[in-house]
């Protein structure tokens, strides 16, 4: 804290259109037709050297990630936006500009693309528990050495994998098919990993990871979720709609450089 | 415009869940050079991800999750039988270990 006062740079969690410089309540730097939504931020947070701490800090990192989410969530709600990757941070005010000037492109046609859109996200649950072998004998557990029984073990094994097999084919069927009806009410869908149940903290193994963009009034993706729920639902399938969302999952090109 | 319920996760109206927003935050979005430089693959939290390679890389095949495979960094990892006393150490440091652990 002695001497001098701690050195900053420029954290861009978005682009807009100039007239929607306002629209996330952030400070936002303006080039020709485009703002980008940005925020002084200290190199004591946000410096290369000390990033690779403060990323592994789980509070730090929930803490930035839901407000980096935050102001793109604001954003989206109300004019089209185009999110950024979490971290996108430069020296100077006058970078933004040119970090706007560069990517010209691919941020109006990703504005263009989302413009009276927005990201809703969908995931499928499987209420069953999703076989059981909890890797526990694989790795050669404490059984018995008799051949019989390790004959008994294969066998045992085998008739799991089958199951397994089975199962798998149809949760992949169930979840294909979902994903092109939902896909039939967007303007686009992609199908993104599904979360391990470590991270979605619940019992129930994630199925589907679908996100899809849609037109802000319309609903049609809405009643498609209530539509696979109630046909889906005795087999032990739900489906969960989520959102909205900045269109995180259809932007338009990456930078060159 | 009607008045369908947007729901932002499955906790009645609460935030995201920080799974859905660290996936999108993270891993979406459009990628700018910026001055400086954040190596996502420092986050070793997102290496939680790969307990399920851990627990059985059939079952994650079968789910469809087999993106460490062409990953360079992660399926070098995947080689070493250090990874799973990494993960248990990150998890625990993270808090995302619960105790289910604890009563074997």
């Amino acid at each position: 804290m002695i001497g001098a006062a701690a050195q900053t740079a420029w954290y861009v969690y978005g682009v807009v259109r100039v007239s929607d410089a306002r629209v996330a309540g952030v400070d936002a730097v303006e080039h020709g037709a485009l703002a980008a939504l940005v925020e002084r931020v200290s190199l004591d947070e946000f410096g290369e050297d000390v990033l690779p701490e403060r990323l592994n800090d789980r509070q730090w990192l929930e803490e930035k990630a839901r407000a980096h989410e935050g102001v793109l969530v604001r954003a989206a709600v109300a004019a089209p936006v185009v999110p950024l990757r979490f971290g996108t941070i430069v020296r100077e005010r006058d970078d933004v500009a040119s970090l706007l000037a560069r990517n010209e492109e691919p941020f109006e046609r990703t504005l263009a693309l989302v413009d009276g859109r927005w990201e809703l996200g969908v995931k499928g649950w499987q209420s069953e528990p999703a076989v059981e072998d909890a890797g526990g004998p694989a790795s050669g557990g404490p059984a018995s050495e008799g051949a019989a029984s390790g004959r008994a073990y294969l066998e045992q094994r085998r008739a799991e994998r089958r199951r397994a097999d089975v199962a798998a084919g149809e949760r992949a069927t169930v979840a294909a098919a979902a994903h092109e009806r939902l896909l039939a009410r967007a303007v686009d869908g992609v199908v993104n990993r599904p979360q391990p149940r470590e991270l979605t903290g619940r019992d129930d193994a994630m199925i589907l990871n679908g996100a899809y963009l849609v037109e802000r009034d319309d609903d049609a993706l809405g009643r498609e979720v209530d539509s696979l729920n109630l046909e889906y639902g005795s087999r032990g399938y739900s489906f969960e709609l989520t959102g909205p969302w900045p269109p995180h999952n259809f932007v338009v090109g990456d930078d060159a450089a | 415009m009607s008045s369908r319920e947007l729901a932002r996760s499955s906790n009645g109206g609460g935030p995201a869940q920080l799974a859905d927003v660290l996936e999108r935050v993270l891993d979406k979005g459009i990628v700018i050079a910026g001055d400086i430089r954040i190596n996502l693959l420092d986050i070793e939290l997102l290496t939680v991800k790969l307990r399920l390679l851990v627990a059985s890389a059939d079952k994650a095949r079968e789910m469809g999750i087999d993106w460490w495979e062409g990953d360079p960094f992660l399926s070098r990892r995947a080689q070493g039988g250090e990874l799973e006393d990494r993960l248990r150490r990150l998890e625990q440091a993270a808090g995302l270990r619960d105790g289910r652990e604890e009563e074997s």
